[in-house]
């Protein structure tokens, strides 16, 4: 599974604990990954994500149906699953500040044993780590 | 006039850099840092 997880567009390195399961993923310095891409990537090794959590780093914006969102990539987004910490962010959309938060992007449904790929994934706000201050 | 040709050079060294802020700034503040998953039915 390291091995074909390290082959994948902008992944730097992958460490695994086979004690805890847990699989650690550093993006290259550009942070051009896709977390769907490599979700199915670990499926296609032969083992089931349970959680996937993503630390990143970007903008808050509205996408056309209003839902608050993450820009990492000025074509990419991950839209909030509403909570507290969402709604706290929501003052900053629209605003050129930029935050490091980190959430979760899948935790595996009781009932499947495999994620549906047709669904986006969407952050759930776990923590906001880091906000930098609104340019005026 | 030597004045003249000072306030060029370093004019153009100062487009120079507002231009490279401007292409690598946006994309050195907006990623992905880290991801982690749990997985299951690792051997």
């Amino acid at each position: 599974m390291k091995q074909h997880l390290g082959r994948q567009s902008g992944v730097q390195n992958v460490e695994v604990s086979l004690i805890d399961g847990k699989v650690q993923v550093t993006p290259k310095e550009n942070g051009q990954i896709d977390p769907a891409q490599l979700m199915k990537a670990t499926y296609d090794s032969g083992v089931t994500v349970a959680e996937m959590d993503m630390t990143a780093r970007g903008k808050i914006v509205k996408d056309w149906s209003g839902t608050l969102a993450l820009q990492v990539e000025p074509n990419r987004s991950f839209a909030f699953e509403s909570n507290d910490l969402s709604k706290s962010l929501e003052s900053l959309a629209s605003s050129q500040a930029v935050v490091t938060v980190r959430g979760r992007l899948y935790k595996k449904p009781a009932s499947k044993t495999k994620a549906d790929a047709s669904v986006p994934l969407k952050l759930l706000l776990l923590e906001v780590l880091k906000e930098a201050p609104k340019k005026e | 006039m030597n004045v003249e040709k000072y306030v060029m050079k370093y004019a153009k060294k100062f487009s120079l850099l507002c231009l490279l802020t401007f292409v690598f700034v946006p994309a050195s503040q907006a990623q992905i840092k880290h991801i982690e998953m749990r997985v299951e039915g690792m051997t």
